[in-house]
């Protein structure tokens, strides 16, 4: 099978996820709306915080921005997970099982859609994040920004369907979110990590999720350097590469109970 | 006459108890009333915790101290919506047809509900309070004040359970309430629940001043982090009632309504 | 060659419930094998073992000539299937359905046009075809399903229930396409719950109850292990009220020609040795002696007489959702 059938497959697939949005009035509203009320929310509750001695920011916005579009992308990664588990509890997963499609373009199918549709809310937010002052991050911190969210998404994605072939139900819904809230933001989300309580700068130290954040926020808060770009990249590849593992022996393993 | 009232108080127990086992059994349900205010909780008591040393913070002992209140409603708010929910896939499912066919009164039937989510309401009250007893806070209040909140939060509970249940109601239909969950966040957000209002940024600290959350908020606050002052603990027992009275007639309303196209 | 072969076939369950235990099948190619039994006898776990959807814990299975553990994909680039609760996606159009399953078939978008175009038009679901799944009805969505389990040509097409629940016309519909289909060479693995189903598609019956294959055979040979023909007759009343003897007369004539039944509600009972021949010799010894037929029915044992015999309960009976599926397996 030549890769132009693999990539048809997973642009099916992909086109395919995309009617839960498209074609449901109404669906796309509250995955687009959360992220932007939960960063102006943030903002307005929290926003007092750079005056703080020692936070490295001016505008807490600019300071956030990234953080929301991040958790954006994690939970349109988490509902890719939990709309595979209605696709498994309804039976329509086992008709992609049965067919010769190889797993790993069933889950490329999922995971790419995720990482596409997380782009809708992000974009969202940016443009409401500039229009109340945050910082324009130029084009490189945009671009890094813009991968953050996608990789945040296939993250949260490949999470959220190794827990549904786990579990096989809807009702894991909550252990696939507060997962990937765990993950963001038991980092560097809320303040520079010198400002932390103690435990989470401990969690914030060796979670590497502080690394993603941190390359996301600099085009934000300052300047792009590649010294703070690149361990973003590793530790979110990093991340990805280590749940996609998961998902696709989840896939293997479908067959077994 | 007496018999009446009886029946129907066995048809809210019972209900009440039906409500309390189906949000437990629902991790969908029942995670958005602890694990995900807790989960909130820790991540800003970790990341704003030292908000405290702010200039304009009130005295607290901790920030923990300060968020325990915010915890606490919005589980209750969450709980409300959850059991909007519960009610909306009830409606959806036919299960209310049927008792709604049932010689008791149809009230009843929503408050067997409001009481399972009060019921709910005065456990998540009772799980933040261990939760920062356990981390360190000392309830300035006493004893006396743990009760007081446990029983506040249970009202809360029930007022904002009559909002879940009108919209449940008036919609018929699971997602709709579903969909009101950012707008729970927008409420939150602007009120005092998770920051001191003359900390917060303009237009939201003006809005958090006047928001009736924010009473409720400081009459829990107060007992924890200062003591019992009359006042606020009025103010809040008055929000209490206000949401309440509110919930409960576009509820009642939402029913007449329902009787009256035959649903 | 055999479509479809299993030597011990075996799927164990969590907490030790053995929803399939030992079953051997041996399907011949061209053939429409027809799998019956209860709800939660282990039907819908053998197809889901045979598709692939299920490793087996015990035994093995050949399909289209390759294993399904050894070789699932290769299993799964030959067969067609079509599964109970026949899972569509209401958001999606019948023919983007079947577009969706000739891509997953790595078919370039040409052909899987061309397919789509012919394979709706076969099931007549032309006029349907860019209407949304969620608005057809039971048989549509049937029709569809079996529709997209035929994109690639499966040499094997597996049919897990696929008239349940439907009305008797979208039944004689999906009946005569799979009569088709079968005419064309496909081999077909049907499993039912009617046995009107499996005696008018299925070349061959299996049938299996608690895991085990209890059976096997043509619907005729089965129904002729289980008995003969019988005949029930009763006799125009007589008004003078000489029935008994009437009823003692016919009994000695009836003895001459097969064993007699004991009569039940003024019925008259006898197995016929020799089936539907000795019919009109029947009636006509009974007239020459005087006695006057009033109804006659030749009874002929039919596929429940078989599943009663060989299982101790009725089938159609096994609907009742009181008796329940066995606890951890299946709802087939």
């Amino acid at each position: 099978m030549s890769w132009r059938a693999d990539f048809e497959m997973v642009w099916a697939l992909v086109r395919r996820a995309a009617n839960e949005i498209l074609r449901v009035p109404g669906a796309a509203i509250p995955g687009v709306l959360a992220p932007t009320i939960f960063f102006l929310g943030i903002t307005s509750v929290f926003g007092n915080l750079t005056l703080l001695p020692g936070f490295d920011s001016d505008s807490y916005a600019s300071f956030i921005v990234p953080v929301s579009m991040m958790q954006g992308a994690a939970f349109t990664g988490a509902a890719t997970g939990v709309n595979l588990a209605r696709d498994i509890e309804q039976g329509w997963f086992d008709r992609l099982l049965a067919s010769p499609a190889p797993r790993p373009v069933l889950l490329a199918g999922l995971v790419g859609s995720a990482a596409l549709r997380s782009l809708i809310p992000a974009t969202f937010l940016l443009v409401i994040a500039l229009a109340i002052g945050a910082h324009w991050p130029g084009l490189d911190g945009l671009a890094i920004a813009l991968i953050v969210v996608m990789g945040m998404a296939v993250v949260a994605a490949t999470w959220g369907t190794s827990l549904a072939m786990r579990f096989r139900t809807q009702s894991a819904a909550p252990l696939m979110q507060a997962g990937m809230l765990l993950l963001v933001f038991t980092t560097t989300a809320y303040a520079p990590l010198d400002l932390l309580s103690g435990w989470l700068q401990d969690v914030a130290r060796i979670n590497p999720v502080t690394q993603v954040v941190e390359a996301a926020r600099q085009g934000f808060v300052g300047g792009v350097s590649w010294d703070e770009t690149w361990p973003g990249l590793v530790a979110l590849a990093g991340l990805a590469a280590f749940f996609t593992f998961f998902a696709l022996r989840g896939m293997r393993r479908m067959a077994r109970a | 006459m007496i018999e009446r009232l009886a029946a129907n108080a066995r048809v809210v127990g019972a209900l009440g108890r039906r409500s309390i086992r189906q949000t437990a059994r629902r991790p969908q349900l029942a995670a958005p009333l602890i694990v995900f205010p807790t989960l909130l909780l820790a991540i800003q008591t970790g990341g704003a915790g030292r908000a405290v040393d702010l200039p304009g913070f009130p005295e607290v002992q901790s920030f923990l101290a300060f968020m325990l209140a915010g915890a606490m409603v919005q589980s209750v708010m969450l709980a409300g919506n959850s059991g909007g929910i519960a009610l909306a896939i009830d409606l959806e499912m036919g299960f209310t047809d049927r008792l709604f066919a049932a010689p008791i009164s149809r009230f009843a039937i929503v408050l067997g509900r409001l009481a399972g989510t009060a019921a709910l309401g005065g456990l998540t009250a009772v799980w933040f309070l261990a939760i920062g007893i356990v981390f360190g806070v000392t309830i300035e209040g006493g004893p006396l004040a743990v009760v007081w909140i446990v029983l506040l939060v249970s009202a809360a509970a029930l007022a904002f359970g009559g909002i879940g249940a009108a919209i449940a109601l008036r919609s018929g239909k699971a997602s709709v309430v579903q969909g009101l969950f950012p707008i729970v966040f927008v409420i939150l957000f602007l009120s005092t629940a998770f920051f001191p209002a003359n900390l917060m940024i303009e237009p939201a600290a003006t809005v958090a001043e006047y928001n009736p959350l924010s009473f409720i908020v400081e009459g829990l606050r107060e007992p924890i982090v200062a003591g019992f002052n009359g006042e606020d603990e009025l103010a809040a027992v008055a929000s209490v009632l206000g949401i309440g009275a509110v919930g409960l007639t576009l509820s009642a309303a939402a029913m007449r309504g329902r009787a009256r196209r035959g649903q | 060659m055999a479509a479809i072969s299993t030597e011990e076939l075996a799927r164990e369950f969590e907490g030790g419930i053995k929803a399939v235990d030992g079953v051997e099948l041996e399907v011949a190619e061209g053939e429409i094998y027809g799998f019956l039994g209860p709800n939660g006898a282990g039907k819908t776990t053998t197809v889901r073992m045979l598709v692939t959807l299920l490793q087996p814990t015990g035994g093995r299975a050949v399909v289209a000539g390759h294993d399904v553990m050894e070789d699932p994909a290769a299993v799964r680039r030959r067969i067609g299937v079509a599964l109970q609760e026949a899972a569509l996606d209401p958001l999606m159009t019948g023919r983007e359905l079947i577009q969706l399953q000739a891509t997953l078939h790595a078919m370039p978008r040409s052909k899987g046009r061309e397919l789509s175009d012919a394979l709706l038009e076969r099931v007549g679901l032309t006029q349907a075809a860019d209407r949304r799944v969620g608005t057809y009805s039971g048989g549509m969505r049937r029709r569809l399903d079996l529709a997209s389990a035929l994109v690639h040509s499966p040499s094997v097409l597996f049919l897990d229930e696929p008239t349940t629940g439907l009305d008797p016309v979208s039944r004689q519909a999906i009946w005569e396409e799979v009569e088709r289909l079968n005419g064309e060479g496909t081999t077909v693995f049907l499993t039912t719950q009617y046995l009107e189903e499996a005696d008018q598609l299925a070349d061959r019956v299996g049938i299996i109850t608690s895991g085990k294959l209890v059976a096997e055979g043509t619907p005729a040979a089965l129904k002729a292990e289980v008995g003969r023909p019988h005949l029930e007759l009763s006799l125009v009343q007589d008004a003078l009220g000489q029935d008994r003897d009437a009823h003692a007369h016919a009994e000695q004539i009836l003895a001459r020609f097969g064993k007699a039944m004991p009569s039940r509600d003024g019925l008259l009972m006898v197995e016929l040795e020799r089936g539907a021949a000795e019919v009109g010799p029947i009636v006509r010894a009974l007239d020459e002696a005087g006695l006057a037929v009033e109804s006659l029915d030749l009874v002929r044992p039919t596929l429940d007489d078989v599943f009663v015999a060989k299982t101790g309960q009725h089938l159609e009976g096994s609907e009742d959702p009181a008796a329940g599926p066995e606890p951890g397996a299946e709802a087939g």
